[in-house]
């Protein structure tokens, strides 16, 4: 008999360890003790409780017989560890797609058991290449149709996704799946990968981002399950696909020979062509009107052709200057507008949603005014009082508040904090003479944004990491603020029929959980410092209202 | 003074008032001295023989100054065309002809942009619009009438619009209406047919003095000579498309209503065609009656569905009624009906809105009743079929209806 435990020391006072039998082989014990090989036994795996101590019970230190009694309130630790069981077992799972682009995007989807035995690590080993996801790189989600087949006694996130960019060509075909669990045990897998187009992979990242069941909130849970490796990757990704569908667009200008622009206004056209038209002949009412360029970026490569016809036949009709630009691919807001602001001739860059035009008769020319009055740091970069189509104000500057959850409301440890912008007045009566008084704000509405070229370009434009639209507006603001020239509202008027500029899918919701994630996690923490809240208090901002 | 004549439609190849109202303005403009009127009527899919491979716009079966414009693709929601060369070629059309008055007698089949792109083109030009209906401020085919309740609108709103065509959220038609009104400021004078029609547009924001009342005088049937005069005024007519506004289904539930009360000394002819056009509701109503009428014997039978007519038809179709009923449901603009029954010396019984009220004198020249009631319908026919000396006493209260040479005097002045 081995000496017991004799202080805490060795363990926790409430484990007995290993004690070796004596005496005599005991069938039915060694069974009750062993309910592994019990089952093993019952399978057929061994003939006898007693095969099984021969051939490896004895040497893993399996008890033979029962001590004199189990010893109360005390564990019996009955083998050595790691060797309790007589084989792990594999975990139940799946994997529905491994789905892989041309560019080296990699997507696989699918859910595993791990509710008490945890999922380690994902494995996929193709001929030439090989990788591994961590279990805390996959997204977590609930999958109600594997909960039907394993029934969990609690709820649990099943399913799981991961995305990689390798940034390479990689060959496609079979691949063996191993899903690694924390024992040890192990669930292989062969899967064909399935190879799509890169901005379907994309497009089915963000997708089964905005679709998926969460065990919380999808506002909270959707940014936090990339927050640890996916989110990093998605950008990357999309900066890349960015890149591609700006660099070779298509330029058509319909220009009355010699006339130079006063200012250029550009525009991101996505989904609803009709907005050219409607603009321009909006615009065209507005004396002034003719001293601006009209530039329109479009993102919906299915729209050319209606665009390059309504260019013409709204050049036609009112003669402004317009610049259509046509991308092949969707490269979002902020690198649709770089585009536009980078073929704009003008020195004053006025950057206008397809759905906003003047409220006031003399818009285009007090607008010019205000931006050639000054000073600099008043007119650098302003935004205007945009209203609903129903007479009441919609934005009077922008603020940001931070909202957090708990983390156990998303099944995970640590809670999630995330930035949420909001606008001043949005909803408040049209004439509220303290929302409309020209100020510093901490930012501005993306929706119309008047800026000096110069310091456009010193900002360097708009950050294209955020993906499709969102957020990108107060980063520039809040970038702006930084460099000590925070954003101004000025009291100029415009509508502003939000939401309704184009047409809104689960895909940019996904874009959306990314941006929440990505701005959250750029700016965070200087806005704590004074930049949260209607009340605002940062330095930047009281010196400049001096 | 050169005047282009813009329409929808050539009336010849689809019927319809407007574009007859401006083809006869043509034609009348033609024997004025001084006047050198061109027309420039649409024609789209309803009439694929006449689009030429490459044309846009060409002449029309031979016939002086009339110019077909070869429509398609037309986008009804925002009104405008696809079509860049389209509008080169209707560019090109003004600079060609270089007209002093250019009148639309609709945009649709064009687009409303045409009034600016007519604007850019010709500067100097005199731009005048017609509003044959309220399809600038209406989005439901421009007729102010809710779709949801079959209510009179009297005030297009987003909220309001939204709730009559709830496929398109509130913000459309607030920029529906701001792109209509940014194209109708090219415009230097508005007509419109009936009087009542002005406070509508102006409530919506066009300003008052640019609108002007000229009523439509077209050519109109006259009977050679009167029938000899029946023993009984009980015989009713209804000319009109069978279309849901134009309430053929009030009168045959008045017609129900009379059989019931045992009332069936009368009858009614039903002229008129483009039952497809109704809703599927109305259709089945109209349908169920005519079908129901021709189960019963000869002589109980009293509604007589004569079909179409075309306008040569007119004046013997009104000679086998007394009474001719314009059961409306909607705001009746002018109602050319009225006049051609005015014109064969027919007292009507109509609605008591809209375009029929302004003309109608309760009493006077004819009956009016409330827009829908076939009860008060009912009681009207009742009357009208067995008051002594009435029919004879609104006849004699008619007033012969405005004429060509009355609607063209109207416009020239319009014209300046």
């Amino acid at each position: 008999m081995r000496a017991p435990a004799k202080s805490a020391k060795a363990g926790p006072a409430r484990v007995q360890p290993l004690a070796a039998p004596e005496g005599a082989f005991d069938e039915q014990t060694y069974l009750r003790l062993n309910p592994d090989v019990l089952i093993a036994v019952a399978e057929g795996k061994f003939r006898s409780g007693r095969e099984h101590y021969e051939l490896y019970g004895k040497a893993e230190g399996r008890l033979a017989a029962a001590p004199a009694g189990l010893p109360r309130d005390k564990i019996l630790i009955t083998a050595r560890p790691g060797q309790a069981e007589e084989a792990p077992h594999p975990p139940q799972g799946a994997v529905d797609a491994i789905k892989l682009s041309p560019s080296g995007g990699l997507y696989v989807t699918g859910w595993v058991h791990d509710a008490l035995d945890r999922l380690d690590a994902l494995e996929l080993y193709v001929p030439g290449w090989s990788t591994a996801f961590s279990a805390a790189a996959l997204a977590r989600t609930r999958r109600p149709d594997a909960e039907e087949v394993v029934k969990p006694h609690l709820p649990h996130a099943l399913g799981f996704w991961g995305f990689i960019h390798a940034g390479q060509h990689l060959g496609a075909g079979k691949c063996n799946v191993v899903m690694r669990m924390k024992s040890g045990a192990e669930l292989s897998l062969i899967v064909a990968i399935e190879t799509v187009e890169d901005l379907e992979l994309r497009f089915l990242a963000f997708q089964q981002l905005a679709t998926a069941h969460y065990p919380g909130p999808a506002y909270f849970n959707a940014p936090a399950v990339i927050a640890a490796a996916i989110g990093p990757q998605l950008v990357e990704f999309s900066a890349m696909l960015t890149r591609r569908a700006v660099s070779a667009p298509f330029i058509e200008r319909f220009h009355q020979p010699g006339r130079r622009p006063l200012a250029s206004i550009i525009v991101c056209l996505y989904g609803r062509p009709e907005y050219l038209r409607l603009q321009q002949a909006l615009f065209a009412r507005q004396p002034g009107a003719e001293e601006y360029e009209y530039v329109y970026v479009c993102n919906s490569a299915s729209l050319a052709e209606t665009l390059l016809k309504d260019a013409a036949i709204a050049h036609r009709a009112h003669g402004l200057d317009i610049t259509l630009i046509l991308l092949g691919a969707n490269a979002g807001f902020a690198a649709a507008n770089n585009l536009g602001a980078a073929q704009a001739r003008a020195s004053r860059l006025v950057f206008v949603n397809p759905d906003v035009f003047p409220k006031e008769p003399d818009f285009a020319r007090r607008h010019l005014a205000l931006a050639a009055a000054g000073p600099a740091a008043r007119t650098d970069l302003f935004g205007a009082a945009l209203y609903y189509d129903d007479g009441s104000l919609m934005h009077a500057g922008m603020y940001f508040e931070a909202d957090t959850a708990p983390g156990f409301m998303l099944g995970q440890g640590e809670d999630v904090t995330l930035l949420r912008v909001e606008h001043y007045g949005k909803g408040a009566p049209p004439d509220d003479a303290a929302l409309l008084r020209p100020r510093p704000v901490p930012a501005v509405s993306g929706a119309f944004i008047s800026a000096a070229r110069g310091w456009f370009e010193r900002l360097e434009g708009f950050s294209e990491s955020y993906v499709f639209g969102h957020y990108e507006d107060a980063d520039l603001c809040l970038r702006s603020l930084e460099a000590g020239r925070p954003a101004w509202l000025h009291d100029l008027h415009l509508w502003h029929l939000e939401g309704k500029g184009g047409a809104r899918l689960p895909v940019h919701e996904g874009a959306a959980a990314v941006n929440r994630w990505l701005f959250t996690q750029s700016w965070l923490q200087t806005l704590r410092a004074g930049l949260l809240g209607p009340q605002a208090a940062h330095p930047a901002l009281s010196e400049a209202a001096a | 003074m050169k005047v282009l004549i813009i329409a929808m439609y050539h009336p010849e190849l689809v019927r319809g008032g407007s574009q007859q109202v401006a083809h006869e303005l043509f034609q009348g403009l033609r024997e004025t001295p001084g006047v050198e009127p061109v027309l420039l009527c649409s024609a789209d899919h309803n009439s694929p023989a006449l689009f030429k491979s490459g044309a846009r716009i060409t002449g029309f079966d031979g016939r002086e100054n009339e110019f077909l414009f070869l429509s398609h693709d037309y986008d009804y929601v925002w009104q405008k065309l696809p079509l860049p060369l389209q509008a080169q070629a209707f560019a090109e059309f003004l600079e060609r002809i270089r007209p002093d008055v250019v009148h639309f007698h609709h945009f649709m089949t064009y687009g409303i942009d045409y009034l600016s792109l007519a604007r850019r083109v010709c500067p100097a030009a005199r731009i005048v619009f017609t509003a044959h209906e309220f399809l600038v401020v209406c989005a439901a085919q421009g007729h102010m009438v809710r779709p949801p309740d079959g209510a009179l609108c009297e005030r297009a709103t987003p909220v309001r619009c939204h709730q009559c065509l709830p496929q398109h959220p509130p913000e459309h038609f607030f920029l529906r209406a701001q792109w209509m009104k940014s194209h109708l400021a090219a415009v230097d004078r508005f007509t419109v047919p009936g009087r009542f029609m002005a406070a509508t547009y102006e409530k919506w924001g066009l300003p008052a003095e640019k609108i002007t009342h000229v009523p439509n005088g077209l050519r109109l049937p006259s009977l050679k000579a009167q029938p000899a005069a029946p023993a009984r005024r009980n015989r009713f007519g209804f000319f009109g498309q069978l279309i849901d506004v134009k309430g053929l289904s009030v009168l045959l539930e008045a017609v129900a209503l009379l059989r019931a009360e045992g009332f069936t000394d009368f009858s009614v002819e039903v002229n008129g065609e483009n039952i497809h056009f109704a809703s599927p509701e109305i259709r089945a109503r109209i349908e169920q009656f005519q079908a129901g009428e021709a189960e019963l014997p000869p002589a109980e039978r009293r509604v007589r569905f004569n079909g179409g007519y075309h306008p040569g038809q007119v004046a013997a179709r009104m000679a086998r009624v007394d009474w001719v009923v314009v059961p409306s449901l909607w705001w009746e603009i002018f109602c050319l009906v009225l006049s051609e029954a005015w014109a064969c010396g027919r007292p009507v019984i109509a609605s008591d809105v809209g375009g029929l009220a302004e003309r109608v004198t309760d009493g006077g020249d004819g009956l009016l009743f409330p827009l829908g009631d076939a009860r008060a319908l009912a009681e009207a026919m009742r009357r009208a079929a067995t008051e002594e000396g009435l029919w004879e006493r609104l006849a004699a209260g008619i007033a012969p209806p405005p004429s060509l040479a009355e609607m063209v005097a109207g416009y020239l002045k319009v014209y300046g």
